[in-house]
Order: C-alpha cells, then sequence, then structure tokens
C-alpha cells in the first residue's frame, strides 16, 4: 500500500469538449474528482510547477483552479484574450505564465508580484497555435497559422522567424529537456527537427535543420519529448500516436487502438517509460513504450478529451 | 392608500370579482348593461376627497375580460427570471473567484526588474541514471491488482457535469455494517442512464470507499424506495433495472444486495457480510471459483426466469395454429385457431367443400366471453382440449351494461364448449396461451365458471 500523500505527487489532469475536466487515480483508473469548466471547451492544460494549481485554457480565459481542495468551480480567472486561448504554460519556478491565443497574441502573466504588474506581449500576424518555452526560461518559441515559427527573446524582446513551409499551420513545438532539439509538427503530419545551440549568457540560441519526416498522414496535432530526451512522441488526426527515437528519428512505437479517433494529447511519465495520451473517444490512456500496449483506460468523460495535464515525481 | 375606505375602489372590485369568478358568463352579461346605473350611482355617492387624481375609481377604465388561468395562484416563471437567475448564480460564482484583468503597464520594465524577472538557465546534461518515477513504481504495483469490476459505470457519473441533464441521489446501503450506514452516499447520476447503470455506478463508489466489503455482481442488487431517515420501503418492489432512471421521481434510495437475484422482492433474512481479510492469493482464489460457480447458478436461473417471463408477454400476442375441430357428431374439420389478448378466431380451412358433410361457420369470440381452457383427453398422437365460453355474456356485456354487473342473475348462464384436437406440443402450447390471457384478464365469465364449477362441486358433495 502506497502513502495517500505521497500518491498526491502524481496528478492527472484531463479535459475536453464535455465541459469537465478530471483528476484521475493513475494507478487505479479511478476518477477522483470532477471540476466544472461552464464557459467552455478546454484547449489546454497545465498544472503549476508547485503542483498547487491548475490552469485550463479556454475561450476567452485562462481558468486556474486548485488542486488542494474540492472546490468544483476555478479560483482566479484571467481575463482580457479576445479570442481562444490556444496554449498556456509555466516558468520553472511558477513565476510567471504564458499563453497565446487566437486573437495572434502572446502573454506573459506576472504570478508572484503583488501591485506592481509587469506583464508582456508579443503580436504575431496570424492566431497563435502553441507556445513552446526554452528550458532555459528566457526565450519562447511561438507557432502560429501561417507556419511561421517566431523566437522571441523576452529579455531583450529580439524575435526572428523560422518558416518550415509554406501553406501549413504549425500545429505544436517542443524542446528537449536538454535545450538540443526542437521539433515542430504541422497541419500535413509533418515533422521537423532542428538542432539548437545555446549562446554565451545574452545570445540568442541558434538553430540548424536536422531533419524533416512524415509522421503521420493527416494533421500532427502534438509533439513532445521524454524528460529522458530519448523519445519524441506525435499525436495525429490519423488517430495514431508515434514515438520517435531522436538518435536517428526512427518509429519506435506506434500507439494505436480501434476507434480511439483523434489523439490530441500525450504526456510522459517522468522516467520516460510510460506515455499517457488523450483521445477523442472519451478517454486518457496509458501505454508503455517498451512494448507499445495499452495498459489502462481513463474513462468518464462524456465528449472528446482534447488536453491533459501529467506531473510526476522522481523516487 | 384610498383602496379600502374608497366606495367606487370596493364596487369596482366586487364587481370584478363577481365577473371574472363566474363560469356561466351571466354575471358580466348582466353588468355591462349597468353603465348608465353605474354612472348615476357615482354622482349619487358621495365623492372621495382625492378621487380626481385617483385612477382607481375612473369605472370606464376598468375591464371585466380578466384572463384568469385554470392554475391562478401558480404562475410560471418567465424566461427573464430564470435567466436573470442564471446570471446570478454565475455573479456568485464568479465573486468567489479572483479576477486578474490583462492591463499593459505604461512605464517599461527596468533593467532590474527584467534580470530578476527572466533568469537564464544553464543546462547540464543529467547524470543518465536509470531512475524510476513515482508514477512508474505505483503503476506497476498496481498492475497486479484486478481492475475494478464496475470501471465500465464510470461514464454515468453525472457529478461536475455541465450542460447534461444529470440527477442526484441519496443511497442508503443496507449491506453495510450497523456503525457505517448512517449516511447515505451521494451520487450524481446522468439523466439517460438506466436504473441497471446506475446501481453499477453506487457499487464503483462504494467499491472505492468502503474497500472491505466484498462487492458482488450489479445483478445480485435492487434499488428500493427508501425514507429520508434510510428506512428501506419493503412493500414495493425494486425499480426497474432495464428502466430509464427518468422514470423514476424518487431521490432517496436504498440498496439491497438480494438473497436471491432471480426473484425481484427478496430481502436476506440475515445479511451476511463478508470481509476480504488480505489480499491473500488463497482466499482471492476461493472467491473466484465460489463466484464463478454462483455467476453460472445466475446464468441458469435468469435463463428460467425470462423464458417465464416471455411466456407471459407473449400470451396475448396474436398467432394462429392449425388444429381440428371435433364436432358432437365426431367428425373432424380442419380449422385455423386464432388467439390473441382480444379474441379467438375460428375460420375453417378452404377446401372443395362440396363434398365436405359438414361445414363450419368461421366462428369469433371476445376473450371475455372465453371462461376456460383445458386438455380434456391425451391420446397417444394426439390430444383434445376445450375451450369453455358462454354465449350470453360476450354479447350481453355489449349491448347492455348494467346485466354484467349482476353475475348473481346469471347463474343460469349456460357455458358450451369447443373440443379441438392437435398434436400435444401445439396443443399444450395452445392451452397455455390461452390460460396466460384469462389469468390476466380475469373476466366476469371465467369468474363466473369457476363460481358454478365450485358450486357443482358442493353439491355433488352435498349429495354424496
Amino acid at each position: 500500500m502506497f502513502d495517500k500523500s505521497e500518491m498526491d505527487q502524481v496528478l492527472l489532469a484531463t479535459g475536453g469538449y464535455d465541459h469537465t475536466i478530471k483528476l484521475w487515480h493513475t494507478h487505479s483508473g479511478i476518477c477522483y474528482r470532477t471540476m466544472q469548466h461552464a464557459e467552455s471547451q478546454v484547449n489546454a492544460l497545465e498544472i503549476t510547477p508547485d503542483k498547487q494549481l491548475l490552469a485550463a485554457a479556454s475561450y476567452q480565459h485562462i481558468y486556474m483552479y486548485d488542486l488542494n481542495s474540492n472546490n468544483p468551480n476555478a479560483i482566479v480567472n484571467y481575463d482580457g484574450t479576445t479570442k481562444n486561448v490556444t496554449d498556456v504554460g509555466f516558468q520553472v519556478d511558477g513565476r510567471w505564465m504564458y499563453s497565446g491565443g487566437e486573437d495572434c497574441r502572446v502573454r506573459l502573466w506576472d504570478l508572484k508580484s503583488k501591485g506592481t504588474q509587469c506583464p508582456k506581449i508579443f503580436e504575431v500576424q496570424a492566431p497563435v497555435t502553441c507556445v513552446c518555452l526554452h528550458p532555459n526560461q528566457v526565450e519562447l518559441f511561438v507557432g502560429d497559422q501561417s507556419g511561421i515559427i517566431h523566437r522571441w527573446d523576452l529579455k531583450t524582446d529580439h524575435n526572428e522567424q523560422l518558416i518550415p513551409e509554406s501553406d501549413a499551420m504549425i500545429l505544436d513545438i517542443a524542446i528537449d529537456p536538454l535545450g538540443t532539439y526542437m521539433a515542430a509538427v504541422n497541419n500535413k503530419g509533418r515533422c521537423y527537427i532542428w538542432s539548437l545551440k545555446s549562446g554565451k549568457i545574452d545570445e540568442p540560441t541558434k538553430m540548424n535543420p536536422r531533419h524533416k519526416f512524415d509522421a503521420h498522414k493527416r494533421h500532427a496535432l502534438k509533439c513532445e519529448f521524454s524528460p529522458d530526451s530519448r523519445y519524441l512522441v506525435t499525436t495525429s488526426a490519423d488517430q495514431t500516436a508515434k514515438i520517435w527515437n531522436t538518435s536517428d528519428f526512427s518509429l519506435r512505437q506506434e500507439l494505436k487502438q480501434e476507434n480511439q479517433r483523434w489523439v490530441w494529447d500525450a504526456a510522459f511519465s517522468s522516467d520516460s517509460q510510460y506515455v499517457f495520451t488523450a483521445s477523442s473517444d472519451g478517454c486518457a490512456k496509458i501505454w508503455n513504450i517498451d512494448t507499445g500496449s495499452m495498459e489502462k483506460e481513463y474513462a468518464g468523460h462524456q465528449k472528446a478529451v482534447t488536453a491533459l495535464a501529467f506531473r510526476d515525481c522522481a523516487v | 392608500m384610498a383602496l379600502y375606505d374608497n366606495k367606487y375602489w370596493l364596487l369596482s372590485h366586487i364587481r370584478n370579482s363577481f365577473i371574472s369568478t363566474d363560469d356561466t358568463g351571466m354575471c358580466e352579461l348582466i353588468m355591462a348593461g349597468e353603465e348608465g346605473c353605474r354612472k348615476h350611482l357615482k354622482q349619487s355617492l358621495d365623492l372621495y376627497p382625492d378621487d380626481e387624481d385617483s385612477e382607481d375609481d375612473d369605472l370606464s377604465h376598468e375591464s371585466y375580460d380578466l384572463q384568469l388561468d385554470m392554475d391562478f395562484g401558480l404562475r410560471y416563471r418567465s424566461n427573464t427570471a430564470v435567466r436573470l437567475e442564471k446570471l446570478e448564480q454565475v455573479k456568485k460564482k464568479t465573486s468567489r473567484m479572483k479576477h486578474v484583468k490583462w492591463e499593459m503597464n505604461k512605464t517599461p520594465l527596468s533593467q532590474e526588474q527584467l534580470d530578476e524577472m527572466f533568469v537564464k538557465k544553464e543546462l547540464k546534461p543529467k547524470v543518465n541514471e536509470e531512475k524510476e518515477s513515482l508514477f512508474s513504481k505505483t503503476f506497476k504495483q498496481y498492475r497486479m491488482m484486478p481492475t475494478n469490476p464496475f470501471i465500465e459505470y464510470s461514464k454515468f457519473d453525472g457529478s461536475g457535469q455541465v450542460n447534461v441533464p444529470t440527477k442526484k441521489y441519496r443511497i442508503f446501503l443496507t449491506m453495510l455494517p450497523e456503525h457505517q450506514r448512517n449516511y447515505p452516499l451521494q451520487v450524481c447520476c446522468i439523466g439517460t442512464a438506466k436504473i441497471h447503470d446506475l446501481i453499477g455506478l453506487i457499487l464503483l463508489k462504494c467499491s472505492t470507499v468502503y474497500e472491505d466489503y466484498l462487492w458482488k455482481p450489479v445483478v445480485n442488487y435492487g434499488l428500493y424506495i427508501t425514507e429520508e431517515d434510510g428506512e428501506v420501503d419493503r412493500d414495493f418492489p425494486c425499480l426497474d433495472s432495464r428502466e430509464n432512471i427518468a422514470k423514476f421521481g424518487f431521490t432517496c434510495l436504498g440498496l439491497v444486495e438480494h438473497s436471491d437475484p432471480t426473484k425481484c422482492v427478496s430481502f436476506g433474512n440475515s445479511e451476511t457480510v463478508t470481509i476480504r481479510k488480505g489480499f491473500d492469493d488463497d482466499i482471492n482464489e476461493k472467491t473466484k471459483e465460489l463466484s464463478k460457480v454462483d455467476q453460472e447458478k445466475q446464468i441458469s436461473s435468469d435463463l428460467h426466469l425470462m423464458d417465464v417471463h416471455k411466456k407471459a408477454m407473449e400470451a396475448p400476442l396474436y398467432k394462429s395454429y392449425k388444429v381440428y375441430m371435433v364436432n358432437k357428431m365426431r367428425t373432424k374439420v380442419e380449422i385455423h385457431l386464432g388467439i390473441s389478448g382480444e379474441k379467438i378466431e375460428i375460420d375453417p380451412v378452404q377446401k372443395n367443400s362440396k363434398f365436405v358433410l359438414v361445414k363450419q361457420k368461421p366462428m369469433n369470440h371476445d376473450m371475455d366471453m372465453i371462461a376456460w381452457c383445458e386438455t380434456v383427453d391425451i391420446k397417444s398422437n394426439r390430444t383434445i382440449f376445450r375451450i369453455i365460453y358462454s354465449q350470453s355474456f360476450g354479447t350481453t356485456n355489449i349491448q347492455d351494461n348494467v346485466s354484467s354487473f349482476t353475475p348473481t342473475l346469471q347463474t343460469s348462464t349456460s357455458f358450451k364448449s369447443y373440443d379441438f384436437e392437435a398434436d400435444h406440443a401445439t396443443a399444450e402450447e395452445i392451452v397455455n396461451k390461452i390460460s396466460l390471457i384469462l389469468e390476466l384478464r380475469s373476466s366476469d365469465t371465467r369468474k363466473e365458471y369457476l363460481a358454478a364449477q365450485e358450486r357443482r362441486y358442493y353439491k355433488k358433495k352435498a349429495f354424496i
């Protein structure tokens, strides 16, 4: 038997089109809490580094839920985006939060300082689809619907652009925890890889195209590097998720199940042995990377599950 | 307030009351012609000092055409009221929420602030150590555990659902030990679920809350109407597990473990509580074997029950049989015997009728005329069965309603009968079918026939 407080350290949250957010006991597959997200679907979920709060990106708002209470309603509402908020994330110490939205803006929200707000904003020409924070915590990579990847230097506000492919939307960007690779996927199912070279102190990160491959037949929706940087997972509208070896970007596993429909989101366990996926069949699933088999289903949502957030901890 | 001491107002009020409460409309007719009278009255009555600026006594303005609804006193809430209430709720909810509005600050950040906000993190390659995460560790250990058998019912959980109709229940768990069943279990179920699904959902919750108790499959439990204090009402059968939960309005229910799952109403005399002692493999295996045997038993008894149910359900459905009708002269005519819940039809099979000596006319008997059906004689290859009917009943019932309520006068009703012949299986089926229908209808004819039989029996007894 495990200590309950220890179990609380492993958090899995899912949300989607049924206007609810569910928290799960990962080992038993039982949903222990359902929170209301009445106003819109859930576009993205993220748990704060201190595991106290859960942020849900929705239409015009980012809602923050208390993970340590039984309050079914949000406790903080971040207001001011005019359209869908598509992505949300946190600085590693929880100093600030970043968000991207369909109103073509990327925003930084100050979480710590009282009174003296110091928000930052970055505008692009097309609706923002994804925002990725470089592990060095000072550069944001922003993908938009026109297919441009923007590197935004938070300290200097300098930015530069990359256009891997014209006429394709960038749908997600990921950078591995060591800051050596960047991956981007688009709506044609293609995956682009750059190798990153960190600059000294205030110098920008340099990106060199390294590889490109057709990961999926249809929209690729999400990409994510494993914590040990050995794998990349991509999810897609072709009803699969795929695990790639980062050494040569060869296919390691195809995570497929009959009728699971679109696979929207994915997250690795912190030891890179398992991967969670969220799909339109209303389920979150856990897959063993070694065997490629699905080991458990987290069923309970009434509609498609489009976002998940997972926090693990090392023993 | 110049109301209750204002004569005009009072007069008007009385008139309105008369008109509005008179369903015949006579009052309005009479009073409408009194216009002149009233004007005269107004002049003759002492004017109230401030009646000039008071609208109440302006008699010409009053409307008799009051539209009173049947349900007066009970006004439905308008859409606006509902919407306002919703807004109010949202407001209440949001008042408990902290709001952070996006605002651009006017003064740009100083270099110091920037340096403090955005600290570049040096990325060092991690030492390659094979550490297992907490999740993997627990997950691997729990993988040996059997999955919760009720997990499939989790999709009926309605808690926290928005835009989906849900129903909240308080469930009393009668099988728990005394000290644990003081408080009901709160369960919220989505509106489209069936009672069976609700039981599954309750068991899913129970199995997580009361881990020690050994929960049986869903078919072993029934939901009963229960008092607020948790007392199960044992006079009513359990809610039909195949029905939608929306059909029942009760919010307080009791979950009862059936001692015999084939019966709808069966309370165990002694509630046995099995406590799982641990995860001893031995015990586990035993319970598994036991439950397998139990399940098989259960399945066979379920099947039997279903068969009985099916026959009873199908009895009133129309079915036609090919049998022989045995006449008084012991001649046989092939006929079609059509039986439904409403009537019995006798149709001769069309043959080259020129050569047939005895002709059978097609007959129709209302089921209310039929009194009895029984097997008379079983021969080696066929069975003779008899349908007893009363000629008078069917006709009197239709033509003269009064007589049907006075069965005592009809003791002289002569019962007639038809004899038929068919193979054993068909005969048995027909007799069963008609008996079931008759039992279901329990018509006066049948009652009377039974009474007559009884009388005859006693007479015989007395005679002997």
